[in-house]
């Protein structure tokens, strides 16, 4: 078998092979990584949370297919396959948006390949394979266990008349169709705004449209309701939610093709085959004008302009590292590609927790009492947000400009480290605090949210001293070394803590706020908390070595040949 | 000012500089030659603490710098080899970074950058991200973020790679005055025909040894050589350079019918 796939390989033009291998591994900037980085173990974290997903999810689809009554099972199945379509359509949406750009050809490829003696299409066909084999690893992996299982499960249930024959290759074209309409949508939109626009200015919106599209992806997968059953699509409100949402078209293409769909949702499925069928036109029609336009334009852009002055306006935190170091971070956050999007992915935690508090008071139609129901998210959007940028200060900018903090380091370490907190707190503890103090306004009453906002703020504040324990670096500055974090270990880790934790300590908070003694206990223990670990982390810092390799120099100035 | 005292450093056991000692006094241009893999970016590194040497030391103002990195670093100027900048950024904001990091005031750094960019013939990209910025506006950059603290010490490496005729001229200006000033100063440069006018003294370094340190008229007259163009070549032993050209004409065309 492996022969097999080799000697087909090795009919594909060298060319073509060399040009995929460096689109492929463009996914993932290679200058942020350690030396040491093994960048197949890199990829491999990611798809083994993937395939995990999967796996649970196939084992949710058997346990209630197994232990749901009759009468509601199918009502379960097809929730599981609308949220199974959606949840692959999310992941498809964030792979492109990940890759955003990657499919057109930009200055760098223009520059580069132009004046080798490679024709157009063979770099465009490079660039789709390498697109599409990093989409279809996503799919495949995502899919790998749930996409057996649920169509086995269905098929046994449609009798043996249809069986898995028919069920399994309906999922599989059904999850095709969704992804393929996906990213043939944002190819669309990429493709017609380049043309459409000067480059420069491309350039700035294709920055806003990329966490536009995030954000939309992420809105619609957790602000959507579920409308599975026959009770729910009848209802009028839901109409236009069934005409609007993509994931519920492609539902109901699957099970049109499944012969399970109800004769009034037919218009529904028709909406797939129509959304399809523009997706992959407009997506062929953009790359094929990108080609033949886009690529002379950006040939032709001069390459000085002078910029325009603008607002320069930056925030100040008092001393000179202090602001330093803040405007360093948030100049990376906010125009590094990468590292806004990596940003962008816990920020969709935050804010997909803060739509469900939002539903939840829309719904009430006055004031409503605090609750967990209200807590619990704060808590958590306050994790994901300090969490995610403190794992977003590890991956660096530009390893070979670090020389400059170097040669500047003037100060001792532990001020470095006292920046790094600064930082933290601007831009993820006061800003999640906000967001919390603005979501409370119809709360009551007034004393227990205001303590609850302070006891929130304490709890920030020890996420962050907690986050920076170990953490002797300036943000965005030191190498990744790929399974030193141990991702999944991490992200599974915290999830099982935040579950056993969380819980317990808001139905506690819940209590304390009704009770000024267990209140006072409870802020006089975080006080503490927060106090020790500030003390330990700058106590730390006094010894520590600002370091900008997560390995020894030694290492990277040797060939290592002796090893 | 500056003493480099034997230093010794090595890669896994192969030496890259070894007993290298040289002084650089204050108002003094010192050239610092020598062909690729000499030693001289190992000695810069050193120097500019971002290497620890195996052995030897280097003392700035009669103190070993190991023991106070800190106020040393506060009175380094570097421009390194390559323009490694944070290119997302634009040419204010970077002198703007370096400015802090150094400890400046907020008004002295905007005064400072400003007036350096409008003399650099910076002022109209001044908010041009650097990654538009050509290779000679990117060295104009390194430049002014070199001088912005005032330094009494400065490492300049290649520095006119880029620079057209106006900004070359301009540097070797700046260079006379910043001696004139008091500045100790390093310059490593290839174009050995600047390096002669420029520089009060050359340090010529082969094989990670220092070969010669004199003044550059000192080092023709005692080699009986025209120019330090033929002093570096006899002193680093160069290669017949006209048959190696031959060879590789001979390489390209392997092959050919």
């Amino acid at each position: 078998m492996n022969e097999l796939v080799r000697k087909l390989i090795d009919r594909l033009p060298l060319e073509f092979r060399v040009l995929y291998r460096q689109f492929l591994l463009r996914v993932i900037d290679l200058e942020a990584l350690s030396i040491e980085a093994n960048v197949p173990g890199f990829l491999g974290q990611f798809a083994g949370v993937l395939i995990m997903l999967s796996l649970v999810h196939s084992t949710v689809a058997y346990i209630g297919y197994v232990y749901i009554p009759m009468l509601e099972r199918m009502a379960f199945l097809f929730h599981m396959q609308h949220y199974l379509i959606a949840t692959t359509m999310l992941v498809v949406g964030l792979a492109t948006v990940i890759s955003w750009d990657s499919t057109f050809p930009d200055r760098r490829d223009v520059m580069v390949l132009s004046p080798l003696p490679l024709t157009p299409r063979l770099i465009l066909t490079a660039k789709i394979t390498a697109s599409c084999a990093v989409l279809g690893l996503a799919i495949l992996t995502l899919n790998v266990a749930s996409g057996v299982m649920l169509p086995l499960i269905l098929g046994a249930q449609s009798g043996p008349a249809l069986g898995a024959f028919q069920t399994l290759p309906a999922w599989w074209f059904t999850i095709v169709a969704a992804s393929a309409f996906l990213y043939g949508s944002v190819l669309t939109v990429q493709g017609l705004t380049a043309l459409v626009l000067p480059r420069r200015i491309f350039l700035r919106l294709s920055a806003f449209l990329q966490l536009a599209a995030f954000g939309l992806f992420l809105g619609v997968y957790f602000v959507q309701p579920s409308i599975t059953t026959p009770a729910a699509w009848d209802r009028p409100q839901s109409q236009w939610i069934l005409a609007s949402s993509p994931s519920y078209w492609f539902w109901a293409m699957f099970n049109q093709m499944n012969g399970t769909l109800p004769a009034e949702l037919s218009w529904v499925a028709q909406r797939a085959w129509i959304g399809l069928g523009f997706a992959v036109s407009g997506a062929g029609l953009s790359l094929l004008l990108c080609y033949l336009r886009t690529m002379k334009k950006t040939v032709e852009e001069p390459d000085l302009v002078p910029g325009a002055g603008g607002l320069h306006w930056m925030p100040r935190l008092g001393g000179s590292l202090q602001d330093a170091t803040a405007q360093f971070s948030i100049r990376c956050l906010t125009r590094s590609r990468q590292h806004r999007v990596a940003f962008a992915f816990y920020l969709a935690f935050v804010f997909g927790l803060a739509f469900s508090v939002v539903r939840g008071e829309m719904a009430a139609p006055g004031p409503i009492p605090i609750s967990l129901d209200f807590m619990l998210p704060t808590f958590l959007m306050m994790f994901f947000a300090v969490v995610g940028l403190r794992n977003v200060f590890s991956l660096p900018i530009s390893l070979t400009a670090n020389w400059v903090l170097r040669t500047t380091q003037i100060r001792p370490p532990e001020k470095y480290v006292a920046a790094t907190r600064g930082t933290l707190i601007l831009f993820a503890v006061a800003p999640v605090w906000l967001l919390t103090a603005c979501l409370s306004l119809r709360l009551r009453p007034v004393v227990e949210v205001a303590n609850h906002l302070a006891v929130l703020a304490l709890v920030g504040c020890i996420v962050a001293e907690t986050c920076l324990i170990g953490f002797y670096k300036v943000p965005f500055t030191c190498s990744y070394l790929p399974g030193k974090a141990n991702v999944q270990l991490f992200f599974w880790g915290s999830a099982i803590v935040l579950v056993a934790l969380v819980i317990p300590c808001v139905e506690f908070e819940q209590r304390a706020l009704r009770d000024a003694n267990k209140f006072g206990f409870m802020v006089c223990i975080l006080v503490g908390c927060a106090l020790a670990l500030h003390a330990y982390n700058d106590h730390r810092g006094k010894s520590a070595v600002i370091h900008f390799e997560e390995i020894p120099d030694e290492v990277i100035t040797t060939l290592k040949l002796s090893g | 000012m500056l003493e480099i005292q034997h230093l010794y450093r090595s890669y896994r056991g192969i030496p890259a500089i070894q007993d290298v000692s040289f002084k650089v006094a204050a108002g003094e241009v010192v050239g610092f030659l020598g062909p690729n893999g000499a030693g001289k970016s190992t000695t810069v590194k050193i120097i500019t603490g971002m290497l620890r040497p195996n052995d030897g030391r280097v003392l700035f103002e009669g103190c070993d710098i190991e023991e106070d990195m800190v106020s040393f670093r506060a009175q380094l100027g570097y421009v390194p080899e390559e323009a490694h900048l944070y290119t997302y950024m634009s040419g204010l904001e970077y002198l703007q970074l370096v400015g802090r990091l150094r400890g400046l005031d907020e008004a002295l750094i905007e005064a400072k950058a400003t007036r350096l960019l409008k003399l650099l013939s910076l002022e109209s990209w001044q908010h041009s991200p650097i990654s538009t910025y050509s290779k000679g506006m990117r060295q104009r950059v390194l430049i002014a973020a070199a001088l912005l603290h005032d330094p009494k010490l400065l490492i300049f490496d290649e520095p006119l790679s880029g620079l057209d005729v106006v900004s070359g001229r301009l540097f070797k200006d700046l260079l006379q005055l910043l001696a004139a000033e008091g500045k100790a100063v390093i310059y490593i440069s290839h174009v050995l025909e600047v390096v002669e006018q420029v520089c009060s003294r050359v340090i010529v370094i082969a094989k990670g040894r220092v070969l010669a340190d004199a003044h550059p008229e000192e080092l023709t007259r005692l080699m009986s050589l025209p120019n330090l163009e033929s002093v570096f070549a006899q002193l680093v032993k160069q290669q017949d350079t006209r048959s190696i050209a031959q060879e590789m004409v001979e390489v390209m065309q392997i092959g050919n019918a």
